[in-house]
Order: structure tokens, then sequence, then C-alpha cells
């Protein structure tokens, strides 16, 4: 019953996604112009040959910043995923294995971390720590954690009931190798499709806590930060809000594209549904 | 089949499209209606920026409280008029004595608080004797240090006597800390400001608005408006969408100069661009490396080009000066040639020093002016050599904490909003600045002792030599940008006083 | 049953004792004593004492937490640091914001999300069903608050419909009330609808392909029809789930669509008391936003439980 060939939905995020990351690749050799050079005779200038996407209100290309800006939108991505990843997985797949207490009492957990979103946390954190990159990254990687642990779970709960795990079960096997050589491949699919969700919710998270000023602080440009800046010209100079605007929402498309696209190329039920 | 299912689901459609276009209807018309009716006279909105946490600012730090309490609810004895003059309130007239050691003050009659107390001369006592006490918990009470004692001569005439003689006293009983008091009103001031003022609280939405209403019983000239709502904005553009869809009547102290333009061009409105006593310092720790030396805080003023920094961060709007003194402070002078815009000298200063590449941290506030100064700041050190990295800080708690108290920065850029601060920040070597005072010391002293004319030239040297030393710069000084709808007259355009002045207003 | 809804409740119970030891742990963590924050630029030392004093942070952190703690229960939050006023009337006015703002939200995004949803499985290899799939990723990819600053612009400022932000009691204004709740609603359930439409659309898709509907089909009910008698009931299961879930991602989307709109919910009070270092309020309204959602949760589990106690293993299994 399963997919053979990735969905359109797949390979359309995967190229975005492909894209965002080659942009930070090369932004970090190569950008036209300095994206911190303030240029004040150049400020709010149009799309030119010299400037593709022209310049932001103290004059900076912002072409240039929308490169730089990737490298902020993925590394909050990557470490806060990362962060959810690193404790929610293995919690996860403990609280599957072992059921009983374990089970209950970090499902609970989870359930009460839940109840604290990513922007709640990243807003306690921002006034406990101030606002930082670092901190927001914190902040969503460990409120993302909670769906990690229940992905984790309910995958961990289906395959320990598969022949196989019963059979390494019965030859006495070490818990720790049972998860890492049954548990861990076969529920790496669903994670990978979580990790996809959960990025695209990060960049969100991200954008929305560099908009309350409470993100990246300058002048790293962060695309959250650049439609903040923006919008006092919104009437006067759009452009400076398009861009970092546009570049937000293909990100979190992108990533969701991905993940949907992952989602009905591996999972055969719902890949029925599209037959 | 089929097309029965499309038919129902079309009905339903256009039923829900039916629904949302009735409530959109509802809704434009109701706000068409607002819009469009009549002017009431005797109602006006204000939009202002930062609400403020409690009323009461005898405990309590912060701008937003005076802005809205001084002079509308509460009265000192003097105040000032618009061009930074010294002119009498609640004191018809005031005489020095004793080598301007003792001020007696003549006080108005007639005069009674909100809570229907009169107002008289043992309230002015207890007042001044209430700064100087435990009750007091505003920093701002130092200013009162120098009375010695207050004697009440009648019911309408008070004499203060000074430890010293200073000219400096009476301007500082122009600001909160000569607010007037009844004893029998200070029992919550957080909530229920009694004062001697033409306003008086009526209500307060906490997060919304502060709502005055004129006082019948007022002593003096009756306000011009009834009603008043001081509403509160988290940020400046939202103030100026309130304004165009007509739901505010004036922008206040507005933060976002490059939302002007709109308003500017449009006859519905007015702009005023007055003056204020903030200055946008840019500020650097003199006690610690690396500038505790002259040579690199003076390479700094050289590598600013402040009228770029202006017209970039604040859209051209706010004034050049080159000292840290607005110019309504009466020993204000145009120290604009001293440093001028030289990235050469600057890194020769640098070389000299021995401060070439260097790398420091920037600390700047959250605020809007501080973030957009900072970016061009930094860019222009860099063009130096000087590598400045921005770390944000919130604002205040954040930055109170860390630059203010803990005085743990290198560098920062701040609005210094209080009134005739230059000895409160280069005359005290514990302020976080930290400059050495030694050489200002006794010239400002002799300066406040002497009559109005020395005292005028005692500070106008104590500016230059504190200019020379470049302990900070003064990138400019921060305009007062208000918009107001075009019928409405009487708002004061500079902001020398720390209060909004409410009662001139009137609608046209 | 009633066991069962004990369990729900004691289980509710001990996540908001969780809740409140965690609030309040890192709250304290708060470089800057509130104290001095209060005092502000020009505070001796003495002046600092003496707030510190007044406050009651010069406590123990135990006690101060047991203070609070036991306050809490009588519905109490304390007298505030820094507006010197309680806590507690102000925080039960702002909820009364928050809370018409995002029900409104949720009841618009589901008015949008069922049906759409539903179109959009049922003719999935249609165009208008692709059309409402691309519309919803498209939905999801746009920040809210963008969406509301694009709102405001439009039907605020360029054509003057509708005020721009702020917000009047239903009872001073009732039309105005509405005007104002127009734009904000739509951006917060805008983004909101577009999530859950891909919920409903993947929860119906999984119901049309059940036994029992390709009997209902085969006995001559159309697709829409058979969905509609017998399929959409166990299609609201996982929407009911994501519904809950999605309530507190809303409660927390309202506090940057409460900044866009000048509203003062919740999320204006948070957000200007993290400003002024405000604790005790900070403290208290996240607390409230947290146990809005426990308490949402808790409705939703007891409603599975009366419905059935199987079926939430079930659902849980499909996130």
């Amino acid at each position: 019953m399963r997919n053979t060939r990735p969905t359109p939905a797949f390979l359309v995020g995967a190229a975005i996604v492909a894209l965002i990351a080659a942009t930070a690749l090369l932004s970090f050799f190569f950008t036209p112009f300095d994206p911190l050079q303030v240029n004040a005779p150049a400020r709010l200038q149009g799309p030119s040959l010299q400037h593709w996407l022209g310049t932001d209100n103290l004059g900076r290309d912002l072409l240039s910043r929308i490169l730089v800006g990737a490298r902020i939108t993925l590394l909050v991505g990557v470490v806060s995923v990362g962060i959810a990843v690193l404790i929610g997985t293995p919690v996860g797949i403990w609280a599957g294995m072992r059921r009983g207490a374990v089970e209950e009492i970090t499902m609970r957990g989870a359930d009460i971390l839940l109840a604290f979103p990513a922007l709640l946390l990243a807003i306690m954190f921002a006034a406990i720590y101030g606002a930082s990159t670092v901190s927001a990254m914190a902040a969503i990687g460990l409120a993302s954690v909670p769906g990690f642990a229940r992905v984790a779970r309910a995958g961990t709960l289906q395959v320990m009931n598969a022949e196989y795990v019963l059979a390494a079960r019965a030859a006495a096997q070490r818990p720790v190798r049972i998860a890492a050589r049954h548990v861990l491949p076969n529920i790496t699919g669903m994670l990978l499709i979580q990790c996809s969700v959960t990025f695209a919710l990060a960049v969100l998270a991200e954008a929305a806590l560099s908009f309350l000023g409470l993100g990246t602080p300058p002048p790293v440009p962060s695309w959250g930060r650049m439609l903040q800046e923006s919008q006092q010209y919104w009437g006067t100079f759009p452009a400076m809000a398009l861009w970092p605007g546009l570049a937000i929402a293909s990100a979190v498309m992108g990533f969701n594209l991905l993940g949907d696209g992952l989602r009905d190329w591996l999972d055969p039920k719902l890949g029925r549904g599209k037959a | 089949m089929q097309a029965i299912l499309t038919a129902r689901r079309g009905r339903r459609g256009a039923r829900l499209a039916a629904v949302l276009a009735a409530l959109l209807m509802l809704a434009a018309c109701s706000a068409g209606s607002t819009g469009g009716a009549p002017v009431n006279k005797d109602k006006l909105v204000v939009a202002l920026t930062g609400e403020p946490v409690n009323l009461d600012f005898t405990t309590t730090a912060g701008a937003a409280i005076p802005q809205a309490m001084m002079a509308n609810v509460y009265e000192g004895l003097v105040t000032l008029d618009q061009t930074g003059a010294i002119r009498p309130l609640l004191a018809t007239k005031w005489e020095t004595s004793n080598m301007n050691k003792s001020y007696t003050f003549t006080l108005v009659e007639g005069a009674t608080f909100s809570n229907g107390a009169a107002f008289e001369a043992e309230d002015v006592k207890f007042s001044i004797e209430r700064v100087k006490s435990a009750a007091w918990l505003n920093g701002l009470k130092s200013k009162m240090d120098d009375v010695q004692d207050v004697v009440v001569n009648s019911a309408t005439s008070v004499t203060v006597n000074l430890a010293r003689p200073s000219q400096a006293w009476l301007y500082s009983m122009t600001t909160l800390v000569g607010a007037m008091f009844d004893p029998s009103g200070v029992d919550d001031l957080a909530n229920n400001p009694v004062g001697t003022g033409p306003y008086k609280l009526a209500s307060w939405a906490r997060g919304e608005s502060i709502n005055l209403v004129a006082r019948p019983d007022y002593w003096g000239t009756a306000p011009g408006i009834k009603d008043v709502s001081l509403r509160y904005f988290a940020d400046a553009i939202a103030t100026t969408n309130a304004l165009s869809s007509g739901d505010v009547d004036v922008i206040y102290n507005m933060q976002a100069p490059e939302l002007l333009s709109s308003f500017e061009s449009n006859p519905a409105y007015q702009v005023l661009e007055g003056t204020s006593n903030g200055e946008v310092i840019l500020s650097m720790n003199n006690k610690a490396k690396p500038f505790n030396d002259k040579r690199v805080r003076q390479a700094v003023l050289y590598a600013i080009d402040r009228k770029a920094v202006r017209d970039t961060a604040w859209n051209g709007l706010g004034t050049l000066v080159g000292g840290p003194v607005p110019p309504t402070d009466p020993y204000y002078e145009d120290l604009n040639d001293r440093y001028p815009f030289d990235p050469a000298k600057a890194r020769a200063l640098l070389q000299e020093a021995g401060a070439q590449d260097l790398k420091i941290t920037f600390t700047v506030p959250t605020r809007p002016y501080a973030t957009a100064v900072s970016e061009i700041v930094q860019s222009q050190l860099r063009d130096v050599g000087i590598d400045a990295k921005i770390a944000s800080a919130e604002f205040p708690a954040v930055w109170l904490d860390q630059v203010f108290t803990s005085h743990d920065y290198q560098m920062s850029v701040i609005l210094a909003v209080e009134a005739r601060d230059l000895l409160t920040m280069f005359d005290d070597p514990n302020y976080y600045i930290g400059y050495d005072n030694s050489k200002i010391k006794d010239e400002a002293a002799a300066a406040d002792a002497s009559d109005e004319a020395n005292y005028v030239e005692g500070m106008k040297n104590v500016v230059r030599t504190i200019v020379d030393d470049a302990p900070v710069d003064t990138l400019f000084i921060f305009p007062n940008i208000s918009v107001a709808k075009a019928g409405i007259s009487g708002l004061g355009a500079n902001s020398v006083t720390e209060a909004l002045n409410l009662a001139p207003i009137a609608w046209s | 049953m009633l066991v069962r809804i004990a369990g729900n409740l004691a289980r509710f119970v001990l996540s908001l004792l969780a809740a409140t030891l965690a609030v309040f742990a890192l709250m304290r963590v708060l470089p800057g004593d509130p104290a001095a924050i209060a005092a502000g630029e020009n505070a001796t030392p003495e002046v600092v004492a003496g707030l510190a004093k007044q406050f009651g942070t010069d406590r123990p952190l135990p006690v101060q937490y047991w203070d609070w703690f036991s306050g809490l229960w009588r519905g109490d939050f304390g007298v505030s640091y820094v507006t010197r006023t309680d806590i507690s009337p102000l925080v039960a006015d702002k909820v009364q914001v928050s809370l018409i703002l995002v029900t409104l939200a949720m009841a618009l995004a589901l008015a949008i999300a069922i049906p759409a949803g539903t179109i959009a499985a049922v003719r999935h290899n249609k165009p208008s069903g692709a059309v409402i799939a691309a519309a919803s990723q498209l939905g999801i990819a746009v920040p809210g608050f963008l969406l509301g600053i694009v709102l405001v612009s439009f039907f605020a400022l360029r054509l003057g419909w509708l005020p721009a932000n702020g917000w009047v009691a239903p009872g001073v204004d009732f039309a105005g009330f509405l005007a104002r709740l127009v734009l904000p609603v739509i951006a917060l359930a805008g983004v909101q609808s577009a999530i859950l439409v891909r919920y409903v659309r993947s929860a119906v898709l999984e119901v049309m392909h059940e036994d029992y509907l390709r009997t209902a089909r085969a006995k001559g009910l159309s697709p829409l029809g058979a969905l509609v008698r017998h399929g959409l009931r166990n299609a609201a299961i996982p929407v009911l789930t994501v519904t809950s879930v999605q309530f507190s991602a809303l409660i927390i989307g309202a506090v940057v669509i409460e900044r866009v709109f000048v509203i003062p919910g919740l999320g204006s009070m948070l957000l200007s008391a993290v400003g002024n270092r405000d604790l005790l309020t900070v403290q208290s309204v996240v607390m409230v936003l947290v146990a809005i959602t426990l308490v949402v949760n808790l409705l939703v589990d007891v409603l599975y439980t009366i419905v059935d106690p199987r079926i939430r293993a079930a659902a849980q299994g499909e996130r």
C-alpha cells in the first residue's frame, strides 16, 4: 500500500527548504552588500540594478539582509527542533517501553508543559533572561518537547507489539538496545514529520517574538524583526515589509509542505486516502 | 442528487455570506457614524505611549506619572512657561532674602484641593517636609535636601529657608518635588490623587485610559475642555492608526517621526514640532576600559556624524546642540563646532591612545529611538575601527539594573528626560557615567550660590569643561512631536516641564 | 464513569499544582530586585530596602511562594509591587476581554473550517478541494500579526470602514464594541481556520473510507449525505481534540493580536507587566493563561469519558 514516489507537495516543500538552506549557506560567503552597513543617503530606495530588492530605512541592502536573515531562521529552527528531539524522543520511547507509572508521569508532565505554548514560554524567558535568540530557541524547543514525546510514545506503543520486538524482548535484550535497534528506526518517519511541522512553528514563533521586540535583538537581521522595523513604512514604502513577509511565509509553507509530503509518502493509512 | 446537493450548499453559503455582510455593514455604519458625528467640544482624547504603573510619583519613578498628573491634578507654587522661564502658579509672587538663602512665597487665595480642603501655607509646609521624610521614595527627593526649614508666616505666606544659597532650588520647585499635597489627601496616592489642579481623576481603566474631569471649583481659569481621556497605546503606530480612524484627537510626544508625512500633507490635522528637555545621549563608562581614556572618548565624538544619526534615525527631527544642555535651559549654548565629524582625527586619536581595533559592547535599551540610533552609531564606529557589539537590554528593568545601577556596561544610549539634569549626570562620580567631577564641582557650587547672571555664566563654563572631557556624546535633543486634529488649539508644542498641560487646550 | 471523571479532576488539580510551582520557580529567577526596579533611577539603597520590606520580597522564597499560593485558592493574586493595586479584579476584567475575543475567533474559525474541510475532503481530487487545501497551506504560513496589520491598513486606514484599534465595553457602546471586534477576530480566526481545515479534511478523509460509509453509499446515499448521516460524528472526535489544543494556541496568539489592535486583554496586560517588571502580575497572568488551558483540557477529557472512554486513546494515537 505504501506510495513509492514522493508526492508533489514533498517535492515543492523540499525545494523551498533546500533553497532557504542554500541561501543561508551562500550568505556566509557572499552577500551583495554588508547587511549591517548603514548608508543614510541611500535609504528607502526601490529595487535597482545595484540593490535588487531595494534598501531599508537605514539604507541597508534588503537582499543582503534577507539572505543573512535565512541563517537566523534556520538557526532558530534547527536548535529548537534539536532540543525538542533530543529531549522528547528518549522520554517518549522510555514512556512507551516502560508503561505504567513512568508512562503516566512523563505523559502528565508533557501535558503540563503543553499548557505553556512556545510563545508564552518565550515571553517568560525574555522577561527572565532578556530578549535574545538563545532564550527564544530554548523556549520554542522546550515547548515542542511534548509533541515529540507523544509521537515517540505512540510510535513505540505500536512497535512494541511487533513480532520482532517481542522476539528481542524474549531474548532478554537490553531495553536500550531494543530502543536503538528496533524502535528508533521504525519511528524515524513519524519523527521526521514532526520535525518538519515543528520547524514551521518555530519560524512563526520567532517572527511573532521579534515582532513583540522579544526575539533576536538588533542589529542581526532576522526576518521577524525586519518586518517589525518596517511597520512605520507600510504606508510609504511597503517593499520593506513585503520581502521579509514573503520570506517568512514561504519558509513556513516549505516546511509544512515537506511535512505533509513526508506524511503522505510514509504513512500508508493516509496514502490510501490520497489514492 | 448532485444538483440538489449543490443547490443546498449554495443556499447555505449564501446565507453565511449574508450574515457576514450584515455584520460588516453594521460595523461599518457604526464606525462611520462615530467618525462623522459633530465634534463634542467638551471631550478630548489624547493618545500617549507608556501608561503609568500607578499615579504616585512620590514613591514611583518614571516619566508617565508626572506627565499625566502634574499641572493637571497637582500644582506647584511655581511653574515654567513654554520658553522655560519660571512663572507664578500657586504662589502669586516670591522674594528672596538672606543672600538667596530664604524664599518667601505669597500664596493665591481661594485655592482648594479636589477633596474640598482649602490650600493654605500649612499645606506648603506639609508638602515640602513630606518630600524630606521617609514617605517619599522617589530618588528625586534629593532636590529638597537643601531645605533647612519651612516657616508659616500666615495663611497665605510661607518662608522656605535653605542651608545654602541656591538658584537651582526654585527651579526644582517647578517639578514634581514641588507638588502641593493636602495632609488629608495622601492616603492612597497610587490610585486616588488629590491636588489643587484644574482637573481631578474621574476614572482609570487600567491598560486603557486615565479619565480626567474638570473641577468646577478650580481657583484659576477654567480649563478649555471638560472631559479629557488620556488613552495609552503600546506603540506609536497604534496611535497614528487611532488618530487616522478618528478614535483619538491628539497624539502627544509621538515616537515615530516617519509616520508624520501623511498628517503633514492633510489639512484635517496639525503637526506641532517642539523641543523637549530630553537629550539623546551616547553614554560611555568613564571609569572602565576603554572609555576611561579621554582620547578614546573624544575619538568617538569625532567618529560620529550626529547630523546623519538624527536625519536617519529620527527623520531629521530634533535639535543638534553638541552638549548635554537643551536650548530651553538658561545656560545653553551651541557647541556643535567643538567636535565636528572627522573620522581621520578619530582614527589618529585612537592610535595615539593605543586603542586600534577596539571591541566593545554597546548596551541598547529596547526603545524605538535607541534601536534606531544604535545601528547607525555602530556602523559609523566601525568606520574608524571600533567594533561595537550591540546587546539589547529590556527597558526599563534590565537597563536600569545593568547599566544604571550596576554600571556594568561600556557604551549605551539613553534619552535623558529629566529637566536640568546636567549636574545630576556629571557632578556625581558615582553616577553611571562615572565622570570625574573634580574640575567642575566647585565652579558648579559657586554658580548655584551666586546671582542669576553669574549663575548662567558659571554654568556655561561648567558645560564647556564637561564637553571638553567628552564623557558622553549628546547626539541630539529629542523633538516633542504632537499631531492633533485641526480644530484643536492651546496644545503646547514644547515639552519644557514633565507635564502635559491640558488646561489651555480647547476646540475652536 | 464517575471514577474516571474523578480521576480526571484529580489529575487536573495535580497539574495545576505543578504549574504553580513551575511558574513561581521560573519567575523568581528574574534578574533585578523588584524593589530596585520600582524605586527607579535615582534611588538610594535605603529607599530600595524600604520598598523590599514593603513588598515582602526580602523574605525567604518558600514563604513568598506559600503566600502567593494560598492566595491563589482564594482567588487573590495579591497586590502588585508596581501598580500598588489588587491584581485580581484587573485580571478578572481582562480575562473577559480575552475570552470574548478568543471564543468568537474560535467560533468563526470552526464555522469556516468545518464546511471548508469537509468540502476539501469530499472533493479532494477535484479542483475546488485542491484550492481549499492550497489556501489553508497559505493561511498557515502567514503570521497572525501580519494578517492583522494588513487588515488594519486596508479596511481601517485605506477604506475607513472600521476602527483601526481599541476596545469599547459592550455595555457602553454595543455597535462600537462589535465594530472593534471584527478585524481582530478575523485576524485570529484566519490563521486558526487554516490550521483546522487541515484536521477536518484529514479526519473526514479517514472516515470516508470506513466500511459503514461504503455500506451507506451502496444503499444509494450520496457521498456527502452518507457523510452527514453517519460519518461526521466520528470525524468530530479528532476535530474536538485539535480544537482543544488549538484553543490554548489561540489564547497565546491573542497576546500578539491584542498588541496589534490595542485590546486591553490578558495579553496586553502580560506584555506591559513584562516591560514594567511587574513580577507578581506576570506570574498571575501566566498562571491564568495556563489554568485556562488546563481547564479546557479537563473539559475535553470529561467529554471523552462521557462519550466513550475508549475513544481517547484512539484519538491520541492519531496525533
